[in-house]
């Protein structure tokens, strides 16, 4: 049986057209929107002009700066879940109560858990309480009402939330690796260090690499809820995230433009981060 | 890695065509609403609670509204009110969503984008309202209202715009310095007249920080309370809202004494240490929390909670005074004092309707209901003050009557309020800045807000009467 040319595309072209209607058409519009004001009544093409106002505003430059230091809890988010689930695959006591309770923030609403660690971090929180109570009242602070900590605080409670995904992911993955490795590799003389990391590590890598691209996304464009409930960007902007800074310009501000062209920034980083994880996964062939 | 790039390429090009496509050919482009000033429907308001005859046809009113959370009982009384509107006018079903303090305007913002949403939706005063009738998102009252009916209303001139009423005052709301009396007592200070001037408020506050009290209880975390202060301090050194607007525009600038000097007051507090020192890490309502738990003498409140405070405290042991005079401006010594109010959208489809019910909300029976159910003053000059049975509340009538001051965070840009106060308090609080650089901090935010909104700085300019 002879097909037409075009009988393909017609098949696909229901599924392409809602596709286009529903991620093209809104990314098209954003960077439309991005180079334009408003004028009167009407929206006027200003070219480049909302995105050098972008860069001439301090609080988006605060913004992007504080999404790049989130990152920074890519790696130790990924070395803890790492950590965690080869400690549960050793089956050490009780490691299928741990591995319950290691998910269980995975799973509670981001609001409940920034609504409680806020309180927590107050200064006459819960974790100040207790470092007083152990003779540690030097270390108290006030966690979120200060510039200095209140990110990294935030950072702590999205760790303490997120990992435990990494660990049920990097644990499922254990579980199907063949124990002959683990024993050759003992029968060989190695120690423990030398089994993670020839034997355990390289057979994890393409989740690694998953959940590593899973929480660089997260950090650049899914912290909203953590940052919003916590300190809603405070104290002093200390804590605005790119995310934040849109909804404000947007729908507080009444500067559509502006929140038009920030998007378009979020989404051509976000772009350029996946560009680099196909060119490094690519290179390396870890899906091939 | 060819064909990635090959197409990378292919959509790059398809992107670029439908850009250039969607692009207004660099012409202007209509995006908004028809102007707001449109004629209502039927010229003649309708006056209010006439019973509709049951044969019309089926109305439903939503209404988006905010208030529980500063005039408790506001839910009871809006829908007793809903109830008697109903029986009156069965053709009518009103729905009511009280919004949260976060969401209430975003939410609008959203509904006003998609031109659909509530019917009646609440609004602070000034350009909290007129930001949304400059949107187009807004019809004027005076539309719909007789003048003889809008002549009642109090706080009129916070929604007026080219000579229209954007806006129905519903209640009003204060600030003043509610204290503890008997820990203002523990000190020796007398608690009937406790402070007028700055330095008195100063030397109560060094008593009481003496005799190991916090003085000022407080909470900047989620930055409203910020704004509070601003307009609390800032205003006596005005003569009028009027200044602000102008300082908006740039006729002054917010590193002047007359804008800056607050700022100092503010520092002066924090210096002496007399604010609770988790202030930074408090939210509004939780620093309002230590002050009526007793663990701090003062604060700058709003007198719709004072029913709820005295109830928890006592109104024996609750003290009320105006804010300390520092400033030279002809608000010095005034009340500062503003309507909350509700607004008719501009897409709704029943804006006479709409207005027939916010009358009604206005019959002496709903307003002495509104003041028995919350304890607030109602925004209408036929509320019978032989209702206010408190001491207290009738001394804050007084001086609503005598000489009410504008709200200063009505008349500015809301950017204003949220990246120069609510940022600037809580960096200066936290210690991270001085009063000099949160003077110029405000400059700064108002010179963004200029250069991205050419429109506002016209309708300012306007409102401003140039």
């Amino acid at each position: 049986m002879k097909y037409k040319w075009y009988e393909p595309y017609l098949f696909i072209a229901p599924g392409t057209l809602i596709l286009l209607l529903v991620f093209f058409y809104p990314v098209v519009r954003l960077f439309r929107d991005s180079l334009l004001a408003p004028r009167g009544s009407e929206m006027v093409f200003v070219g480049l002009s909302n995105f050098r106002y972008l860069f001439s505003d301090d609080v988006f430059r605060m913004a992007i700066a504080n999404n790049a230091k989130l990152l920074l809890s890519v790696p130790i988010m990924v070395g803890l879940a790492l950590f965690l689930a080869i400690l549960l695959f050793e089956q050490i006591r009780g490691w299928q109560f741990y591995r319950t309770t290691l998910f269980l923030p995975y799973l509670l609403s981001i609001t409940v858990v920034g609504v409680i660690f806020g309180y927590m971090f107050q200064y006459r929180g819960v974790v100040n309480t207790i470092l007083q109570s152990i003779g540690l009242g030097a270390l108290a602070k006030d966690w979120l009402g200060k510039s200095e900590y209140a990110l990294w605080v935030v950072m702590v409670v999205i760790i303490w939330k997120e990992v435990g995904f990494g660990v049920v992911l990097f644990l499922a993955r254990l579980m199907s690796v063949q124990e002959e490795l683990f024993e050759a590799a003992r029968l060989d003389g190695a120690n423990w260090l030398q089994l993670q990391w020839y034997i355990t590590i390289p057979q994890l890598k393409s989740v690694i690499e998953f959940f590593t691209v899973i929480s660089v996304f997260t950090m650049l464009s899914w912290v909203f809820n953590y940052i919003y409930v916590m300190t809603n960007g405070g104290p002093g902007n200390a804590t605005m995230v790119t995310e934040l800074y849109i909804y404000l310009m947007g729908f507080r501000y009444r500067m559509m433009h502006i929140a038009s062209a920030t998007s378009v920034l979020l989404v051509i980083i976000t772009i350029v981060f996946i560009l680099l994880q196909n060119r490094i996964l690519g290179e390396e062939g870890a899906y091939a | 890695m060819k064909s990635f790039r090959k197409s990378l390429a292919v959509w790059a090009v398809i992107a670029l065509l439908a850009v250039l496509a969607s692009l207004p050919a660099c012409a202007p482009q209509p995006t908004q609403a028809p102007p707001p000033t449109e004629a209502p429907a039927t010229a003649a308001p309708v006056p209010t609670s006439t019973p509709a005859p049951a044969k019309e046809e089926q109305i439903t009113l939503t209404i988006w509204w905010w208030g529980e959370q500063e005039a408790p009982g506001a839910q009871t009384w809006l829908e007793e009110t809903i109830a008697e509107y109903e029986k009156l006018h069965p053709n009518i079903k009103i729905q009511h969503v009280l919004q949260t303090t976060d969401g209430l305007i975003p939410a609008f913002k959203a509904a006003a984008d998609a031109k659909q949403g509530p019917d009646i939706q609440y609004f602070w005063g000034g350009v909290w309202t007129l930001e949304d009738a400059w949107a187009g998102s807004l019809v004027p009252l005076s539309d719909y209202w007789p003048q003889d009916e809008i002549n009642h209303l109090i706080s009129n001139e916070e929604r007026m715009y080219d000579g229209k009423l954007w806006g129905m005052a519903w209640y009003l709301s204060g600030n003043s310095i509610a204290y503890n009396k008997a820990l203002l007592a523990k000190v020796g200070i007398d608690t009937e007249n406790p402070f007028t001037t700055w330095d008195e408020f100063l030397t109560v506050c060094q008593k009481l920080k003496d005799a190991g009290i916090t003085p000022l209880a407080g909470g900047v975390k989620d930055g409203w309370f910020g704004g509070w202060l601003w307009q609390l301090l800032e205003h006596q050194a005005l003569d009028s809202a009027d200044e602000l607007k102008a300082a908006s525009i740039g006729e002054y600038k917010f590193t002047d004494p007359k804008f800056a000097d607050w700022w100092k007051r503010l520092q002066e507090l924090r210096d002496k240490g007399y604010w609770n020192p988790d202030i930074t890490s408090l939210d509004y309502q939780q620093g309002q929390d230590l002050w009526v738990q007793g663990q701090a003498a003062m604060i700058f409140g709003n007198d719709t909670f004072y029913k709820g405070w005295m109830d928890l405290i006592g109104e024996e042991n609750f003290g009320v005074a105006k804010i300390p005079v520092w400033g030279k401006g002809k608000l010095a010594g005034g009340y500062v004092v503003t309507a909350q109010g509700l607004g008719i959208t501009s897409w709704s489809p029943h804006k006479q309707e709409a207005a027939d019910f916010l009358l009604f909300m206005h019959t002496p029976d709903r307003l002495n209901a509104w003041y028995k159910h919350t304890g607030v003053f109602p925004a209408d000059d036929r509320f019978d003050p032989n209702q206010i049975t408190s001491p207290i509340m009738r001394k804050i009538f007084g001086w609503i009557v005598e000489k009410p001051n504008p709200n200063l965070e009505n008349f500015a840009p809301s950017m204003l309020d949220e990246q120069a106060n609510f940022v600037g308090v809580q960096r200066l609080l936290a210690g991270e800045i001085d009063a000099e650089q949160a003077a110029q901090l405000s400059e700064e935010v108002i010179q963004k807000w200029r250069s991205q909104n050419p429109d506002a700085v016209e309708h300012f300019k306007k409102w401003l009467g140039k």
